[in-house]
Order: C-alpha cells, then sequence, then structure tokens
C-alpha cells in the first residue's frame, strides 16, 4: 500500500495548493531551464557579429543555415525515434549508406536522379525495417539494437562500392563507369530558389510538417504516450507495436533524405560521408529537450539545437578557432545542455 | 515460546501519518522469541507501512519500539539490520543480482564486512557460500548463474543471507506469492526451523492456508488499526470477516437500486463460457447483462486481474470462449477489445494509466484519438469538451483540463482515469480495483456517476475489499485462489457469507 496516494479525506479538499510565491532563486533556475538555450542562441548573434563583421551577412546566415540543414533533417528524425522512447543510432550510417547508393545508382547504373531518390529513400525504409525486426520483433533494446545496425549498414556501404568513393569516371571493371550525378539531383545539393539554398527549404518544410505531426496529430500523440508510459498507452488501445514501427520507419526516411541532400551537395559518394552526423543529429534533438522547458524530444527544439550548433561552429571558425576544437565545442553544449533539461526534473513529478 | 520469554520485538502505541492519512493508529504488538506472528490485512490497512517502521524505512509518528527489552529508534533501514531485524521482501528478485553466481550473491554481505580484505578468491567465496547455503539446505550448483535458477531457489538465496545474519526479528513479506504449493511448502519447513532456533517471526501473507499452518498467533490490521489478534488454531473465516470489517447495510448508493435488477431477457453483453483465471483452474462461466453491475471479490491472488485481463485482450485467453452482444468475440490485443466496445481502467493506477507530465484533457482524450481528429489534426475543441464533459459528470475537483495530471489528487485521478472510458459508451466497462488509494468522498462521486451513465451497458467492479462491490453491484461473484467459490445476490451479501467464500472455508 501506498499511503502517500491516498488523497485528502474531505471530499471538498481541492488538489494541494503550490505555494502563493515560489521563492526567487528557484523562479530564476526555472526561467533559466526553460529560455536558457534560446536566449543564449540570440545572445551570441550580435557577440559573433561585433567581432567579425562578415558574421552577420546574409551570405554567411545562407552558409550557417547550409550547414545547418542536412544535421537538421536527420536530426528530426531522430527526434521522433526518441518520442515512443528509442533511440536510433544508425541515422549517421543511414546518411552515409544512401550517399553511396544514390551515387552508385546514377553513377554505376546510369540511372536518372528521380531513380536515385527513389532508391535512397527505399534503403532509408530497410534501415528501419531492421530497427523495426531488432527492437519490436527480437525485442532488443533500442539503443544496442541501432548501434547494431550502425555497424551493419557503415559495412554494407563499404561492400557495395568495394570501399571506394563512386565519382563519375571511376574505373568499373576495367571500364569508366557509365553515368554520372544528374543536373537536377545537384540542384537539390546547390540550388537556390529565390536566394535561399534548396536543403534549407527542405529543413523548413521538413521541420513544420515534424511539427504538425507530433504535437497536432493523433499519430503524434499516440508517440509521445508510449515514451510517457508504454503500459498505460497498450492498455488505452494504443498498438504500441506498429507505433514503435512508424517512429523508426520515419527516422529512417528522414535520415535517407539527409542522405540525398549531402549526395547532392557533394557531388559524389564518398566513403565515411555520414559519420560525422549521428553524433551532430544526436546532440540537436538532446539540446531540443532543454528548449522551451519541453524536457522530451520535440521538432522546436530539435531546430533550435541544430542551429545553436550551426551558428557556435560557424562563428567560431571566423574567429579563427582551429576546425579541430569543434567537436570539443559541441560536446560542451550537449552536455550543458543535458544538465539544463535533467537537472531539476523531479520538481515536476514531486507531488 | 514460553510465556515468560521477554518479547524480541515490542510495539506500542505506534502512529504514522503520511500527509493527512493515518497509515497506522496506535499500533501494538508483542513478538517473542520462537514465535511466528502472521499479520494480515487488505490493501491499505497498513501492512507496508508497519513493516517499514520496523525495518526502518519509515519512522514512526508516535509510539515506542523496543528490541530485547531496549527502547530503538532507527534513522534508516541500517541501523534495523544492525539491532538484528531482517526483512525479505515481495519481490525476490530485488534481493538477488542477476549476471553472478550463487555463490558470490550468497556471501554479498561479506563484500562490505570490515576486514574482509581487497581480494576474493573463489575457494574462499565458495567456503562461505557453502556454510550460508546449509542453514536454508539450499544444494545448488555454487557456480551455476543465479538466473538459472528457480524462483524458489533464489528466494531461499535470499533468506539464507538473512539467516545468515542471526537475526532477532526476521520479516517475510508475502514470500510464496510467487512459489508454487510444493514450493512453498518448503519454505514454510524452514520458517519454521528458524522460529524454533529462537528467530521472532513475523509472516505477511494473503494465502490463509499458510497462516493457518505456520502462524501462532495472527494480527488482523484494518485502516491502520490492529482490529483483532487470533490464537491458534485460527478459524479463516473469522480472520477474513475481521479483515473486511462490517459491511455497512446503508442500501446501494442513489441510482444504484434500480440498477441491481438486470434486464434479464435481453441478449447479455458478456458471455464468457469455460474461461479459467490460469493454466489448471476450474473452468467456470459469467454473464454480465445489459444494465447490470457485475461484482467481482477476492483477496488478492485470487486471479481476478488475471480474468478480466482476458475480457480486455490484455492477456490471452485461457480457455473457453467469449461471446459480446451475442457475436464471438477473441480480442487479439486492447486496441481490438477497445474498437469492439469494450473498456477497461486498470488496476494500478500509476503505472497503467498515468502518463507522466500528460494533463487532464490528453488523458481524456487518449483512448478515442481518432474520435477527436478532423481531418488529420486533433481538434482541441472536441478534446476540450470531451475532458470538460468528465470533469462535469464526476465532480473532478482540480486546477482544471490542461493542469497535470499529477497535479490532482488520488481521487480526483481516479475520476479521470475511469470517467474517460464512460466517455466512449462502451459496451462493456470493466473496473479492476477502482477504489484503490481513493478518498471516501471520490468513491461516492464515482459510484454515483457510475451508477447514472451506464444504462444499457454491462458493467464489471472488481475489488478485494467487498463493501466497494456490494454499494453498486446487483450480482457479486466471489473468486478464491484462481476459482470460483460462489455467486451471491448483493442484498443477501453479509460480511460472514462473503468471507466464507472468500476464505475458501465453503469448498
Amino acid at each position: 500500500m501506498t499511503a502517500q496516494e491516498t488523497s485528502v479525506p474531505s471530499p471538498s479538499a481541492g488538489p494541494q495548493e503550490a505555494p502563493v510565491a515560489a521563492r526567487v532563486p528557484e523562479r530564476v533556475a526555472a526561467a533559466a531551464r526553460r529560455f536558457g538555450l534560446v536566449v543564449l542562441l540570440i545572445v551570441l548573434l550580435p557577440v559573433f557579429a561585433a567581432l567579425n563583421p562578415a558574421f552577420a551577412t546574409y551570405g554567411n546566415s545562407m552558409i550557417v543555415l547550409q550547414s545547418v540543414a542536412v544535421v537538421g533533417v536527420v536530426a528530426l528524425g531522430v527526434t521522433v525515434s526518441m518520442t515512443t522512447g528509442g533511440f536510433d543510432l544508425s541515422a549517421g550510417a543511414c546518411v552515409g549508406f544512401v550517399v553511396m547508393v544514390t551515387a552508385l545508382t546514377m553513377v554505376r547504373f546510369n540511372l536518372t536522379g528521380g531513380t536515385a531518390i527513389a532508391v535512397g529513400l527505399a534503403a532509408g525504409l530497410v534501415v528501419a525495417a531492421v530497427n523495426v525486426l531488432l527492437t519490436v520483433v527480437a525485442k532488443v533494446p533500442d539503443l544496442v539494437a541501432t548501434l547494431g545496425t550502425m555497424f551493419l549498414f557503415q559495412g554494407l556501404a563499404l561492400i557495395v562500392t568495394s570501399g571506394q568513393s563512386v565519382s563519375a569516371g571511376m574505373t568499373v571493371a576495367g571500364a569508366p563507369a557509365p553515368g554520372r550525378y544528374t543536373e537536377g539531383f545537384v540542384w537539390l545539393g546547390g540550388g537556390t530558389v529565390a536566394s535561399v539554398p534548396v536543403p534549407v527549404i527542405v529543413f523548413a518544410v521538413l521541420a513544420a510538417a515534424v511539427y504538425v505531426f507530433l504535437n497536432h496529430t493523433r499519430w503524434g500523440r499516440a508517440l509521445y504516450a508510449i515514451g510517457g508510459n508504454a503500459e498505460a498507452a497498450r492498455l488505452a488501445g494504443v498498438r504500441v507495436a506498429r507505433y514503435r514501427a512508424l517512429a523508426y520507419a520515419i527516422s529512417g526516411l528522414c535520415a535517407a533524405l539527409g542522405g540525398i541532400l549531402l549526395s547532392a551537395r557533394l557531388g559524389r559518394g564518398d566513403v565515411g560521408a555520414g559519420d560525422p552526423y549521428l553524433l551532430q543529429s544526436v546532440a540537436a534533438a538532446l539540446i531540443g529537450f532543454a528548449v522551451l522547458g519541453a524536457n522530451r524530444p520535440n521538432a522546436l527544439g530539435t531546430v533550435v539545437g541544430a542551429l545553436f550548433i550551426g551558428v557556435l561552429i560557424n562563428g567560431l571558425t571566423m574567429l579563427n578557432a582551429p576546425y579541430y576544437t569543434q567537436t570539443f565545442v559541441q560536446g560542451a553544449l550537449l552536455v550543458g545542455a543535458l544538465v539544463l533539461s535533467y537537472t531539476g526534473r523531479r520538481e515536476r513529478s514531486d507531488r | 515460546m514460553t510465556e515468560a520469554a521477554e518479547p524480541v520485538v515490542s510495539v506500542s502505541g505506534v502512529s504514522k501519518r503520511y500527509g493527512a492519512t493515518w497509515a497506522l493508529r496506535e499500533v501494538t504488538l508483542e513478538i517473542g522469541p520462537g514465535e511466528i506472528v502472521g499479520l494480515i490485512g487488505t490493501n491499505g490497512a497498513g501492512k507496508s507501512t508497519l513493516i517499514k517502521v520496523l525495518s526502518g524505512a519509515a519512522q514512526p509518528t508516535s509510539g515506542t519500539m523496543r528490541l530485547d527489552g531496549r527502547a530503538v529508534r532507527h534513522a534508516g533501514p541500517l541501523d534495523a539490520l544492525a539491532a538484528g531485524v531482517q526483512t525479505v521482501h515481495q519481490n525476490i528478485d530485488d534481493g538477488v543480482v542477476f549476471g553472478t553466481t550463487v555463490a558470490e550473491n550468497l556471501t554479498l554481505d561479506s563484500l562490505s564486512r570490515k576486514g574482509a580484505g581487497w581480494f576474493t578468491t573463489r575457494a574462499r567465496t565458495n567456503a562461505e557460500a557453502r556454510e550460508v547455503a546449509a542453514a536454508v539446505r539450499l544444494d545448488a550448483p555454487l557456480d551455476a548463474p543465479v538466473e538459472t535458477l528457480s524462483a524458489s531457489d533464489r528466494q531461499r538465496i535470499v533468506i539464507a543471507r538473512a539467516v545468515s545474519r542471526r537475526p532477532r526479528l526476521l520479516i517475510l513479506d508475502e514470500p510464496t506469492s510467487t512459489l508454487s504449493t510444493v514450493e512453498a511448502g518448503l519454505l514454510l519447513d524452514i520458517v519454521k526451523e528458524m522460529a524454533a532456533a529462537g528467530v521472532a517471526v513475523l509472516y505477511v501473507s494473503h494465502r490463509l492456508a499458510e497462516i493457518e499452518d505456520l502462524c501462532h498467533r495472527v494480527v488482523v490490521l484494518r485502516d491502520g488499526r490492529v482490529r483483532r489478534t487470533f490464537a491458534a488454531p485460527v478459524d479463516r473465516t473469522a480472520v477474513v470477516e475481521a479483515m473486511l470489517g462490517d459491511l455497512a447495510h446503508a442500501g446501494p448508493v442513489d441510482g444504484a437500486g434500480s440498477r441491481a435488477v438486470a434486464d434479464q431477457a435481453a441478449t447479455p453483453v458478456l458471455v464468457a463460457a469455460g474461461v479459467r483465471t490460469r493454466p489448471g483452474g476450474e473452468p467456470f462461466d459469467v454473464e454480465v447483462r445489459p444494465g447490470e453491475i457485475l461484482g467481482v471479490v477476492g483477496l488478492v491472488g485470487s486471479g481476478k486481474t488475471e480474468l478480466l485481463e482476458q475480457f480486455y485482450g490484455a492477456r490471452p485467453l485461457q480457455s473457453g470462449g467469449l461471446l459480446l452482444d451475442g457475436l464471438p468475440y477473441r480480442p487479439r490485443d486492447p486496441h481490438a477489445a477497445v474498437k469492439a466496445g469494450v473498456a477497461f481502467a486498470a488496476e494500478e493506477r500509476s503505472a497503467q494509466a498515468i502518463v507522466p507530465g500528460w494533463s487532464v484533457r490528453a488523458h481524456v482524450t487518449l483512448p478515442r484519438l481518432r474520435q477527436h481528429s478532423r481531418s488529420g489534426l486533433l481538434s482541441r475543441r472536441s478534446e476540450y469538451g470531451s475532458a470538460a464533459a468528465v470533469i462535469e459528470r464526476f465532480g473532478v475537483r482540480g486546477p482544471g483540463v490542461d493542469a497535470p495530471i499529477e497535479t490532482l489528487s488520488g481521487g480526483n485521478q481516479q475520476k479521470v482515469v475511469v470517467g474517460r472510458w464512460l466517455e466512449a459508451s462502451p459496451r462493456l466497462l470493466i473496473l479492476d480495483e477502482p477504489f484503490r488509494g481513493v478518498d471516501v468522498g471520490a468513491r461516492a462521486d464515482i459510484g454515483r456517476t457510475l451508477a447514472e451513465h451506464s444504462a444499457g451497458m454491462g458493467v464489471i467492479v472488481a475489488s478485494s475489499d467487498p463493501q466497494e462491490v456490494v454499494e453498486l453491484a446487483g450480482r457479486i461473484l466471489v473468486l478464491h485462489e484462481g476459482n470460483l467459490a460462489g455467486e451471491i445476490r448483493a442484498g443477501d451479501a453479509t460480511a460472514g457469507r462473503l468471507a466464507t467464500l472468500m476464505s475458501g472455508a465453503a469448498a
């Protein structure tokens, strides 16, 4: 028996009232948790601009956004995978695998850009299918299952290309490869619409779509219900296995989309091109937990997280910080955000 | 046990308050050396709190406790251990470390003993383990991983460790709840031997047969007070009667009176033929008619939840077949049950119904999100409408539809998780222990609203406290250890008859 759960026996008693005014330091801490990251991002912008005038130009803004776009697209997928309490560690490997698959489709098999996109998205679904088999069917814990999938598809990307990069004019069985990247496909990575780069547009549209999906549809609500209390969701009639599969499918498709954009920007299939995207996208999604006190994976937070990483790295680069400090800076940012979203979390659930 | 011996443990006038609730009131209890005292009571009677106070996990609000005549006040569980109080908790697997061997588990305590040295060797560990194991006649291979052992052997490891610390008082909290009858028998023999060696034992169980077999005395708790003490040989029926208290026959709550008479001509909402609570149980039939509230009562472990979850697709049907409104019904999962018009409010509210941090509104609409969608998007208006309706009907008191559900009192949370199903107008509404941790006022609110708004549907209310069921139901099924012990009309239900059936004394 849990005496704490027994409520006040008086029928007229309402819920325990919170103290009229929480103490000032507590309120400051609460505000810092809620708005800390957004404020920090807004403060960073004029600081970088003051230190280097070239930072605050339209051109540089687009460079930042362009660099953020692929990470952001992948991170939105990771975010969806996290809503059910899962975790897609295979996202980065999926990006790399799709880069190779799209390059092969056009260069080695001389097929159209449209076919390459379709094959790339299908490859994302294959990665997702393996994740679903492992987590939902074989009941392997998400973190280690997707770690396994990550290795599988990093390896598979090497096998299908014999460990070599795929570019136009490469030698295949003694003869030059027949195809090359189509113009339309390359436009996805380097083109602009009204001077906004295409990947940025894709990122913006996807962010809006994921936001609406998670916050305003029953599917999103069901995903969060599973993440919050899977047993309660099951007993409320939510088909938990299907929704967990759906989450991985969306994550796989987003990673594939990220891979397509990256492949288009590179114009070739580079071995290991997807490698940095796992840590960056996971960091963006986790930083997103802390945005506006959501304390859970959310689309808006992930966008802020991705922008944060992009701005910080671009700003530091323009201040001539060496490239090899980038990983450390991202790590520090992630650790800070984790403290923001996990520390003091208890308060919320206290009776 | 000699009358003159000084009691090992002596608790006098102990009370414990949580917030505004008294979990224990003026409890007085003595256990002498070699004496086995049974502690029994329904959920919420105060058993767990008494165990916590004795084992140092909670401090009494008032009252005194003596061990071997010396006044003690445990600041924490370690103090109680040092004073010679050993507690074996209900969940066996909390007491063993998976991934290590039997020997390592048996010798866990020596890891933190002073002077144990820095290194462990297999030979020394095994020698020590053999000594510990001998006390409970455990002859499992010492090098076997602990997870390969049966539940009963794992249990014996936990008890062996407790015994090796030479306790003065041993508290066993439902030690047989996961064991088979044979395994339980072995355990009882060990407990008897330990008592013969002079250890005082407090034995908490819902299994009356064990209490009867084992205990020199039985203490019955109800509402935090010691209601009665029985000396062996105990009369099971009398024990259960003391546990349950008098049935208040003030008549059913308003509106429920008419419910008692179900429409006998109509097709039953649910017909369950040849169902069982568990494999090997006796098959029986259950029928619920439209407009009827059927009560299901039984002590903890009698199979109520196991039966009801089969009707909801939450666990596979053991045997027999189901008809819903005369049509074959075999739900694969809760989703299928909900679609067919069956609703289920589970026993453990916080583990099985509450999504942490979610608002009242989101809890209300979760089972029926599709109905609240307009061209793919959730309609706030529709959601608010539903949530407001539940709040209105059930008189939910709290800060509003958007407040996190945790900010509501237990009773008001329960109104939300029960009320949301009524909104769906199901054909069959199944409520498993709907009044657990719910105050009297909220209980009356829920009962009244159920009686008023369930016209035409079938309702099943299960509880281990018959009082809660008698107020609502027209007909009551009594389960005992997985089998149907009998059926009574609510009007004929007396504390004595229910106690006879619930204790299995009728069989």
